[in-house]
């Protein structure tokens, strides 16, 4: 479904994505992890587009900041240069890192802005399904989002990236600051998600013990370059993952 | 005389309202200070009387053609110019007040000047209304921002589109990422503010005359109004015509109206020492913003 080659990303002349490689095929949950500023972020928004935007708007500035290499194949088509409406509309979708919510508009009316691309009754009905997956949200949709708890806005931001309707969902850092409970909660809705939904999954974290039981593959970024790949019961036998990943 | 004064503040706050509307609506979607707004108004009144007064076509389709025409005008401005800019508030504001001053130069230099240049009022009567005359255009202005006010409201809460505009207000990338082009919402943002500007010229423009020098007066009232709102609130943007429509009116009718100009700059003094960042700033609620 998804085949990232040797992607390179720079900002100026930091180099965030070295050489980076991976694949995702249908249906699968694919994990990134990797630490803090590994590069997590910026491989999610080279996925869903946002990078391009980055770039278009800097260099309207006149400036040459942002400089990407390599192919971004979906479904066979090199989409590195598509923007990230259209990407949207190919069915990649991304929830970027700390739920992102528009926290003065409430629970209802942001999944209503999620839907800007649906008619109103598909809508209505991709909101019900949301209710459906987070029973919680539903008790909570005239409250404004900018009030709502970590793991609630979680749900929500991963609700509205479901509203939009992803067949690749691309999940950045998902579980961030989220307690262990709530995090299980999450991650089940995930697995949920592919089962139930046929949804092919990305995501990425920086702790692997909450994901790697889910996950069907998983790649080890550092410093922007690719270390170690395997399926999630491999990566969890390696001893290198489980000092370096499992800590804290 | 006290009644008929307030009838005649209600009418000049309304006034104001309609002149800061979409000055307000474009820098609360977009972030994009349009200071060719005042420039606007004036161009769509222009174009309005060009087309009734030298093609002969009927008012109505004539200012349907004006503020179609301001809208596109609007839109082509984001695209050409704005589009490079945007963020830079400076820049953004030395690029649209040019554009706004070569318009507004133009038409002087071109000779539109007196009181030729006017556009008929809509109907032509009058009613009494506390213990006042009041003419039948002044109380359209009045019913108009009324149902603009109400439109908007419905606009940004139960559309799409404007659904999209409240979440690129609030956060951008996130709405990139539910597949919104925010440039194109950017657009409408900037063409949908130059169209209520010409909306607000063909209502308000048939009380007195087209001038260019009238194209600063209604920058400078709109950025008043604004910044005593709160920049980017409609809550604001109501609340703060109406004080200074009142002040206005009052001075006028009780003081003098050279001391009208002071009483509102005054106004605006007040609000500012006391809540820097206007009435309803960026701080407080969406709901107030669009
Ligand atoms: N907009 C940016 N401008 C400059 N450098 C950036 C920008 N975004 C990310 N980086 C750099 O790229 C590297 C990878 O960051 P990021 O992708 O955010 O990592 P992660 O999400 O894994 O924490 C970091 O060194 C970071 O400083
Ligand atoms: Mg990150």
């Amino acid at each position: 479904m998804l085949v990232v080659k040797n992607l390179m990303v720079f900002f100026e002349n930091a180099l965030a994505l070295n050489d980076f490689s991976m694949e995702v095929r249908e249906g699968e949950i694919v994990g990134v992890i990797g630490s803090n500023s590994a590069g997590k972020t910026t491989l999610m928004n080279s996925l869903s587009g946002l990078i391009i935007d980055m770039r278009v708007k800097e260099l309207r500035k006149g400036g040459e900041r942002i400089t990407v290499y390599g192919e971004i194949l979906y479904n066979g088509e090199d989409i590195v240069e598509v923007k990230p409406s259209d990407r949207v509309k190919k069915g990649i979708v991304l929830s970027r890192e700390r739920h992102p919510v528009f926290p003065e508009s409430s629970v209802l009316e942001n999944l209503k802005i999620a839907g800007y691309l649906k008619k109103r009754e598909e809508v209505r009905g991709a909101i019900s399904s949301v209710f459906e997956l987070f029973p919680a949200l539903e008790d909570l949709k005239n409250r404004k989002a900018g009030f709502l708890s970590g793991g609630e806005q979680q749900m929500l931001a991963i609700g509205m990236a479901l509203v939009v309707g992803p067949r690749l969902l691309l999940l950045d850092e998902p579980l961030l600051g989220l307690s262990p409970l709530v995090q299980k909660a999450v991650v089940d809705a995930i697995v949920r998600l592919r089962d139930e939904g046929s949804i092919t999954v990305v995501l990425s974290e920086q702790f692997a013990r909450p994901v790697l039981p889910v996950i069907d593959r998983g790649y080890i970024i550092e410093n922007g370059m690719l270390t170690l790949t395997g399926s999630g019961a491999e990566l969890m036998e390696n001893p290198e993952i489980k000092s370096a990943y499992f800590g804290v | 005389m006290f009644l008929g004064t307030v009838v005649y503040a209600v009418i000049n706050s309304v006034i104001l309202m309609l002149m800061a509307i979409g000055f307000n609506l474009t820098f609360g979607i977009s972030g994009v200070a349009n200071f060719a707004h005042g420039a606007l108004y004036i161009l769509s009144a222009y174009v309005s009387w060009m087309l009734l007064n030298m093609l002969g076509l009927p008012f109505f389709i004539s200012a349907l053609f004006s503020i179609l025409i301001t809208t596109l005008v609007g839109a082509l401005m984001y695209r050409f110019v704005l589009i490079r800019v945007r963020g830079q508030v400076l820049s953004e504001v030395i690029a649209t007040f040019g554009i706004g001053l070569a318009i507004l130069e133009l038409f002087r230099y071109l000779g539109f000047v007196g009181f030729e240049y006017t556009l008929p009022v809509f109907i032509d009567t009058s009613f009494f209304v506390a213990g006042v005359y009041v003419d039948m255009q002044r109380i359209l202005i009045v019913v108009l921002g009324a149902v603009l006010v109400f439109g908007l409201w419905l606009f940004t809460h139960h559309t799409s589109l404007g659904l999209a505009f409240r979440g690129i207000a609030q956060d951008e990338r996130t709405a990139l990422t539910l597949g919104i082009d925010t440039d194109w919402i950017a657009t409408l943002s900037v063409s949908l503010g130059a169209g209520l500007a010409a909306l607000a010229a063909t209502i308000i423009i048939p009380l007195g005359s087209i001038s260019p020098g009238e194209g600063y007066d209604v920058l400078i009232k709109a950025l008043a109004v604004c910044i005593i709102g709160g920049l980017g609130s409609t809550g604001g943007v109501i609340v703060a015509s109406f004080i200074i429509g009142f002040a206005e009116r009052f001075t006028d009718s009780y003081i003098s109206s050279h001391w009208t100009m002071i009483v509102s700059l005054a106004a605006i003094l007040i609000v500012l020492t006391m809540k820097p960042s206007g009435l309803f700033g960026k701080q407080k609620e969406l709901e107030e913003r669009i």
